[in-house]
């Protein structure tokens, strides 16, 4: 018996030896060195939002004491002042920029997405030259640097009077370049072409096969893709800046607080509340949906 | 589908012994409908392609070579603007800080952050210990505003961090960002610890899919550890990584570096990129008389990075340790 167990025991060392060689406890140290100096800001920035500022003047790394619930001051209290001809001056309120980011992402997710599948769809399964020619295409323009376009793409949208407007985002981001085309090339590519052949036996046209056969195929990877897009909208605050100024966002709050003249509100304490407005929404997404968000994507290479 | 057609109806012509009455027409009927259901998909994707990505493309180019007059509306052709560029970035302090900043930012990001984030995918796609929550962790950041990011990192090296060092050593320490000695390590740092995301989630994913048993005869050779990770996973997703590595150098010049998200429209000297710099004059810009040089520099900009992303990717496909790539 007490052979046994030493057998054991010692088989269980061994494995454990082959799974934790010095290699893996170094790079397990330098990852748990990682998750503390990631976890610790968020967590301090989470308790300073709770704080009132003469208790995060003395007390800048404990527990916030008393409590305080700054996400309420800052929603009312805060706004962008802005300047339309036509309109004049007028405030925009953080209620106001949630329904302008919602607006923007889910429209721009929406263009963006359904763009990107469609012309993958017809890349991957019409075998013609113009797929070719759309496929590498996107490769092309992946690595091709073309440096200083951001002022023409201004220009280009100022002369088609769709700059300054939520929609001529939705418009402007309805292209199919860039690596979730890629993405959904493969996934297309991997559905067998015998469904597809069935339904043209039984008379459903190329619209019928692409909405009601090939979509609820890859259904998994559009929500991935679109998850994947909504975060990256809805985090979004430079494109918003340039190209949509007169609607505000509410990570472009974010960063007009750093310029605020209300006392109050340039408070650490504000700022952090503030902060976690915009991160606090999109954590719960991810943490409902973070499986699927991170175990859909897969890339080959962009040989060719 | 077209192709599996024709095949079909030389399947049945070969049943049969000869040509089906409706066979022809039927394939016609067919193609046509593929060619409409083919154009009309791919009418939008071309169009929107030319318009916001061809023409504002050949527009940027050609502003270089315009001046505009606001009041008359009316534009002149020059070279003057793409020489003042070269001026600019070739002899105003200014503009050559510019560019060594942009190259340090890129060389310590990629250097240091692609092999930490290859590493990082090894140890969680062999689903050891706490790999699951290293995994999301790792994502975290992708996921979380730049802006937000910023804030929050900014104030925790400048308030939290110098408390902290005070309650554990009793010494007083200045704010990271506020130090211009720590400023620069700072902000990379910062550009390592938050782009490891997407880049790590594909390198995992793609080193779970290798094949289990080539890992088993690997490790029946006595291959673990580092050589498994050297000789083995990076090998197997070599074009994960190429990929990744082509596009940071397709983006050396239009990556701000998160330095906008910290310093909003004025940025300490030694610290703005080509990329910080692009955004910034473009938010700037109050007409379309001041794009010229924007674009002029930007079409500098291009003459560097086109030659040097085409030269890494020729570069790198040379280098390429998988069958295909020795080819």
């Amino acid at each position: 018996m007490k052979s046994f167990f030493k057998k054991i025991f010692a088989r269980k060392s061994d494995r454990l030896a082959r799974r934790f060689g010095p290699f893996t406890v170094i790079l397990l140290v330098f990852l748990i060195v990682y998750a503390v100096s990631l976890v610790a800001p968020l967590l301090w920035a989470f308790l300073t939002a709770s704080k009132l500022n003469d208790d995060f003047r003395s007390n800048i790394l404990g527990l916030p004491d008393p409590f305080a619930w700054n996400y309420t001051y800052v929603f009312e209290r805060f706004y962008i002042v802005l300047t339309k001809p036509g309109i004049g001056t007028y405030r925009v309120t953080v209620l106001r920029m949630f329904l302008n980011t919602i607006l923007y992402a889910l429209g721009c997710t929406l263009t963006n997405s359904i763009t990107l599948c469609a012309t993958a769809y017809c890349c991957a399964k019409f075998k013609r030259k113009l797929s070719s020619i759309l496929y590498t295409t996107v490769l092309v323009t992946m690595i091709l640097p073309v440096v200083g376009s951001m002022p023409a793409e201004v220009q280009m949208a100022k002369t088609l009077g769709i700059y300054d407007h939520i929609w001529g985002l939705w418009i402007m981001k309805a292209n199919f370049t860039g690596m979730y085309f890629l993405v959904f090339h493969a996934g297309f590519r991997g559905i067998p072409t015998t469904y597809s052949e069935a339904a043209k036996i039984d008379g459903a046209n190329n619209f019928y096969i692409f909405v009601k056969i090939m979509l609820p195929l890859i259904k998994t990877l559009f929500f991935t893709i679109c998850l994947v897009s909504f975060i990256s909208f809805w985090n979004d605050y430079q494109v918003p800046l340039l190209y949509m100024p007169s609607y505000p966002t509410i990570a472009r709050g974010v960063y007009e607080m750093a310029s605020t003249s209300d006392n109050e509100l340039a408070t650490i304490p504000m700022r952090m509340a503030s902060t976690m407005l915009v991160f606090l929404p999109i954590f719960a997404v991810f943490l409902v949906f973070h499986k699927r968000l991170m175990g859909e994507l897969t890339l080959g290479g962009i040989k060719g | 589908m077209e192709s599996i057609d024709l095949t079909r109806e030389k399947e049945r012509e070969e049943e049969t012994g000869a040509p089906e009455g409706g066979a022809k027409k039927r394939r016609k009927k067919f193609s046509q409908d593929d060619t409409i259901f083919y154009y009309a998909v791919l009418a939008w994707p071309i169009l929107q392609f030319i318009v916001f990505y061809v023409l504002t493309r050949v527009n940027a180019v050609l502003y270089s070579f315009q001046t505009y007059d606001v009041l008359t509306n009316t534009v002149t052709w020059t070279f003057s603007h793409v020489e003042n560029a070269f001026r600019l970035m070739t002899s105003e302090l200014e503009y050559t800080s510019m560019m060594g900043a942009t190259l340090k930012f890129f060389v310590l990001t990629v250097g240091i952050g692609t092999p930490l984030g290859l590493l990082f995918a090894y140890y969680v796609s062999k689903k050891m210990f706490a790999s699951g929550a290293f995994r999301v962790l790792l994502f975290l950041p992708s996921i979380i505003s730049a802006i937000v990011m910023a804030t929050i990192y900014q104030f925790f090296v400048e308030r939290a961090l110098p408390e902290i060092v005070y309650q554990i050593f009793n010494v007083r320490i200045k704010g990271l960002m506020e130090n211009p000695d720590t400023r620069f390590g700072t902000l990379v740092f910062y550009n390592i610890w938050v782009g490891f995301g997407v880049n790590v989630l594909m390198y995992t994913n793609a080193m779970s899919g290798i094949s289990s048993e080539v890992i088993e005869s690997a490790r029946l050779d006595g291959a673990t550890g580092i050589r498994e990770f050297w000789f083995i996973s990076l090998p197997l997703i070599y074009p994960t990584v190429t990929t990744f590595l082509i596009t940071s150098f397709a983006t050396l010049f239009t990556n701000q570096f998160n330095i906008y998200s910290f310093y909003g429209g004025s940025v300490p000297a030694g610290i703005g990129t080509f990329g910080y710099y692009l955004f910034n004059a473009t938010e700037q810009a109050s007409s379309r008389a001041e794009y010229s040089i924007i674009s002029a520099i930007g079409l500098l900009l291009t003459c560097i990075a086109l030659p040097l992303t085409l030269f890494v990717r020729w570069l790198l496909n040379k280098f390429d340790p998988t069958e295909d790539g020795a080819q």
